[in-house]
C-alpha cells in the first residue's frame, strides 16, 4: 500500500483578483506524505504563504479566486468541508505571533479551540493539563497573552494546535520573528508531534534550523511551483545552485563580504546608562515607575562613526527600548552623547536632523499614501530651503538610487516587505541624517531581500560615511555585516568579536 | 449573594426594566433611594473598588449638577429670563421666586440622572465582559460569530495601543508633529488594524471556528431561581417605591 498523503495539490491555479493577470499559484502540484516533517522553502513573493492559506481552505473563502485544481487532505477533497472538519485534519500556525489569538489567556484560548471541535467539556481540563505538562507551557496558562514574548506566544499557539489534535500542522514562517533558541525549543516540540504520528509541514525561507529534523525539503519557485524535492541533509550539496537561484540562503558558515572597518571616534556614546522597562516618557504613572525592572544597568558602549554596529540579544530584552531612549522617546539616566553633545541638552528637532530610525514594521512610519509623496514630505520637513524644482529632482534621484522608481505612484502599503523597508530607509535619510537606527532590518524577509538592504547600507557607509546601528536576534546577520557587535546580556552591553559569533 | 454571580443577561434585563420604570416617575426620593442603594450594593456585594466607582461618578455628578442648574433657571415653572427686569430692586426677589418654583423640577432632573448613573455602574462594575457575552450567547441566542468577534477585537486593543504609540514615535522622529487628535497616526493605525482583524479572523477559522457548526462549551452560564428572585425583588421594589413615595 502506498504511503498516505497528508496534503495533495493538483494543478492549483489561484489569484487574488478574478480578472487579474498574475496567478499567485500557477499550476501547482504537490504531494506531501503523512507522518513526517516536510519543509517548503521559497523566496519572498513566491506564493508560499498563499499556498498555506489555500491548503487550509482559508482562501478562496476569504478572498481570491481559484481557477482550477483540486486539494485533498488525507485523501478527502477539501472542497465542501466546513472549518470544523478542515481543522480536524489540518491547522495553521501563523507568522505573526500577535495575531493568532482571540482570547486573553492561553487557557481560554485552548478551551476555545476545543469547543470549536466539539470536545466534550468534561474532557477539556484533562487535555489542557496534559498539554501544559507535555509542552512545558503550564506556567503561562493564565498569564495575559499580550505580555508573553514572541517565542512564548508561538509556543502558546502550538499548544492550541496540540489540544486540537488535528492530524497535520502547517507552519507559515512561524520562526521568522523569534530568536534562535526559542525556535529550537519549538522545533523540539514539533519532533514530538511527529513521534505521535502527526504530520508537520513548515514553510520557511531558512533551511539550517530544519536540517536535522526534516524528512524532506521542497524548494518552491515562481508561482509556487515545485523546483526540487526530496532534499535531505545528505544530498544537500547537490542542490546548492537551486537554493541560490531562488534567492534562498544555502546553509553554510557565514561569509563576510566586507572586512570590518577599524573603529574610529565614537558618534554615539553611552556612559553609565540605566533604562527601565515601562511607558515612554510623558506617560509614566509616577508611583509605578520605580517597580519597573531595569533593562540596562550602568551600561557603557561606543558606536563608532562611519561603521555598522550590531546590538544582539533575545527578543524582549530591551533592545528596542534602548533605541527609543536614544531618540528621547523613553526615559533614561546616565549620559548618552551624540557627537560629544549630551542628548538631554538637545532639542528633539535638532536630534532628529541627525538621527533616523526604521522600525520593525516599516508600515508604521509612512505618513502619506504614495511612494513619491513620502520622500517629498521628508524633504519638505528637513530641507525647507529647497526650491520646488530642485526638490522634484532630488525625489527622482533618490527613488532611482533605491530602485523604487517603478513603483513611485503606488501606495506604500502595497509594496513588498523588502521594498517597504527600503522606502522607510530612504525617507528617514532624506534629510541627510548621519546616524541610522534599524530595528530588526531582516524582519519578515528572505535572504535575497535582506542582503539587498544590508548591501545598500554598506555602500552608504563606504561612500557617504553613514553610521548604522541595527538590532537583531540573528547572530549570523551580525557576524556577516557588523563591524562591531554588542550583546545585551545581564543588563549590560557586552562587546563581542564579530568573527566569533557563529561557531 | 455576590452581584458578579447574578446572571448577566437577567441582570441587564432587570436594569433595563428598572430604568424604563424610573423614566415614568418624577419622585426625587425614589431616585435618590435607587442611587444610594446601587452604591451600597456595589460597595458591599461586589468586588468593585471604591476608586473605580468614584472615577465614573465624578463625571455623572458634574452632569447632574449641570442639569440641576439648567432646571433651576430655565424650566416650565417660569424661566428667570421671563422675570420683569425693569426695577433693579425687584430682581433678587423675582429670581428667588422663580428659583423656589423651579427647585423641585431641577432636583427631579438631577436625581433622575443620578439614579440612571447608579444603575448603570451597578451593572458595568459588577459584570465580567466575557461572562456577559457568553451569557448573551446562551440566554439570548447571540450568534457565536458575533460574540467571539467582539471578544477578539477587545483582546486586540492592547496591541493597538502599543502600535499607536510606535506610530506616533515614528512620526515624531520623522519631524512630523502630530497632536493628540491628529488624523494621520490614526489612519496608519487603522490601516494596520484592518489587516490585523483579517489575520485574526483567519487564525480563528483555521482553529476550526465557524459560525454555523455546533460547538461544545466549557461553561454554560445558567439562570437559577435566585437570578429571577433578585430581578423580581429589584423591579418590585421600584414599583412599590413608585406607589408609596410621595415626593
Amino acid at each position: 500500500m502506498p504511503a498516505e498523503k497528508a496534503l495533495q495539490l493538483d494543478d492549483v491555479v489561484f489569484r487574488f483578483l478574478e480578472k487579474g493577470k498574475r496567478n499567485v499559484l500557477d499550476h501547482v502540484s504537490l504531494e506531501i506524505e503523512a507522518g513526517g516533517i516536510t519543509v517548503l522553502m521559497g523566496g519572498s513573493g513566491c506564493g508560499k504563504s498563499t499556498l498555506a492559506a489555500v491548503a487550509a481552505g482559508l482562501y478562496p473563502e476569504n478572498g481570491g479566486f481559484m481557477e482550477s485544481g483540486e486539494i485533498r487532505l488525507f485523501g478527502q477533497p477539501l472542497k465542501g468541508m466546513n472549518q470544523q472538519q478542515r481543522a480536524a485534519l489540518l491547522t495553521l500556525m501563523f507568522q505573526n505571533p500577535d495575531l493568532q489569538f482571540c482570547m486573553d489567556t492561553l487557557r481560554k484560548e485552548m478551551r476555545f479551540c476545543m469547543e470549536n471541535l466539539c470536545v466534550p467539556p468534561e474532557q477539556m481540563d484533562e487535555k489542557l493539563t496534559r498539554a501544559g505538562a507535555h509542552l512545558g507551557v503550564a506556567e503561562m496558562l493564565d498569564r495575559s497573552l499580550h505580555t508573553l514574548s514572541g517565542g512564548e506566544k508561538q509556543k502558546a499557539a502550538l499548544a492550541c494546535l496540540y489540544v486540537m489534535e488535528s492530524r497535520c500542522i502547517l507552519l507559515d514562517e512561524s520562526f521568522a520573528n523569534i530568536d534562535r533558541s526559542a525556535a529550537r525549543g519549538i522545533l523540539e516540540l514539533l519532533v514530538r508531534f511527529k513521534q505521535e504520528g502527526r504530520t508537520v509541514i513548515a514553510i520557511d525561507h531558512r533551511a539550517d534550523l530544519w536540517l536535522d529534523a526534516a524528512d524532506e525539503i521542497v524548494i518552491l519557485g515562481e508561482g509556487g511551483r515545485v523546483k526540487a524535492c526530496g532534499i535531505r541533509r545528505e544530498n544537500l550539496a547537490e542542490y546548492r545552485q537551486t537554493f541560490e537561484e531562488n534567492g534562498l540562503f544555502y546553509p553554510q558558515a557565514p561569509v563576510r563580504l566586507y572586512p570590518p572597518r577599524p573603529a574610529g571616534e565614537a558618534m554615539l556614546c553611552f556612559r553609565g546608562v540605566n533604562i527601565r522597562r515601562g511607558r515612554p516618557a510623558g506617560k509614566k504613572r509616577g508611583d509605578r515607575k520605580e517597580e519597573e525592572p531595569l533593562l540596562l544597568r550602568q551600561a557603557d558602549a561606543q558606536f563608532p562613526r562611519g561603521s555598522m554596529t550590531a546590538v544582539l540579544g533575545p527578543s524582549g530584552c530591551g533592545k528596542t527600548t534602548t533605541f527609543l531612549a536614544v531618540l528621547k522617546q523613553h526615559p533614561y539616566t546616565g549620559s548618552i552623547q551624540l557627537n560629544g553633545r549630551e542628548l538631554n541638552r538637545m532639542r528633539p528637532g535638532d536630534l532628529y536632523r541627525q538621527v533616523g530610525i526604521v522600525f520593525q514594521n516599516p508600515a508604521n512610519q509612512f505618513i502619506t499614501q504614495n511612494v513619491e509623496e513620502e520622500i517629498r514630505a521628508s524633504l519638505r520637513v528637513w530641507e525647507r530651503q529647497l526650491s520646488e524644482e530642485k526638490r522634484e529632482q532630488r525625489v527622482s534621484q533618490l527613488l532611482e538610487s533605491y530602485q523604487l522608481t517603478r513603483c513611485r505612484r503606488y501606495s506604500p502599503y502595497m509594496l513588498s516587505q523588502g521594498q517597504q523597508r527600503r522606502l522607510a530607509v530612504l525617507s528617514v535619510l532624506a534629510g541627510g541624517q548621519k546616524l541610522l537606527l534599524l530595528d530588526e532590518p531582516t524582519y519578515g524577509q528572505d535572504d535575497r531581500s535582506s542582503r539587498a538592504i544590508m548591501l545598500q547600507l554598506r555602500r552608504k557607509i563606504e561612500e557617504e560615511g553613514l553610521t548604522v546601528i541595527f538590532i537583531t536576534h540573528d547572530r549570523a546577520l551580525a557576524a556577516v555585516w557588523a563591524d562591531r557587535v554588542y550583546e545585551l546580556s545581564g543588563q549590560k552591553l557586552v562587546e563581542r568579536n564579530p568573527g566569533e559569533l557563529c561557531p | 449573594m455576590k452581584l458578579e454571580r447574578w446572571n448577566p443577561s437577567v441582570k441587564a434585563g432587570t436594569i433595563l426594566v428598572s430604568v424604563i420604570l424610573l423614566s415614568f416617575q418624577y419622585l426625587v426620593s425614589l431616585n435618590l433611594t435607587v442611587f444610594v442603594l446601587s452604591l451600597l450594593l456595589l460597595l458591599f456585594c461586589s468586588q468593585a473598588r471604591p476608586r473605580q466607582i468614584a472615577a465614573i461618578l465624578i463625571p455623572a455628578a458634574v452632569a447632574a449638577a449641570g442639569l440641576f442648574v439648567t432646571g433651576l433657571y430655565y424650566s416650565r415653572g417660569g424661566s428667570i429670563t421671563d422675570v420683569q427686569m425693569d426695577s433693579l430692586s425687584a430682581v433678587p426677589y423675582a429670581v428667588r421666586a422663580a428659583m423656589s418654583r423651579n427647585l423641585y423640577t431641577a432636583s427631579q432632573l438631577a436625581t433622575r440622572l443620578l439614579a440612571y448613573a447608579g444603575l448603570g455602574i451597578l451593572f458595568a462594575l459588577s459584570t465580567d465582559g466575557e461572562y456577559f457575552i457568553s451569557s448573551l450567547m446562551h440566554q439570548c441566542r447571540l450568534s457565536p460569530k458575533f460574540a467571539y468577534g467582539v471578544l477578539a477585537a477587545f483582546h486586540l486593543l492592547p496591541g493597538m495601543i502599543r502600535e499607536f504609540r510606535s506610530v506616533r514615535t515614528a512620526f515624531a522622529v520623522r519631524g512630523i508633529r502630530a497632536g493628540a487628535l491628529s488624523i494621520r497616526p490614526i489612519f496608519t493605525m487603522l490601516v494596520n488594524s484592518v489587516r490585523w482583524s483579517e489575520s485574526v479572523a483567519m487564525a480563528m477559522e483555521s482553529k476550526g471556528f465557524c459560525g454555523e457548526a455546533p460547538r461544545s462549551y466549557y461553561t454554560v452560564p445558567r439562570v437559577r431561581w435566585t437570578d429571577w428572585a433578585g430581578s423580581i425583588l429589584c423591579i418590585g421594589a421600584i414599583a412599590a417605591g413608585m406607589l408609596l413615595f410621595r415626593y
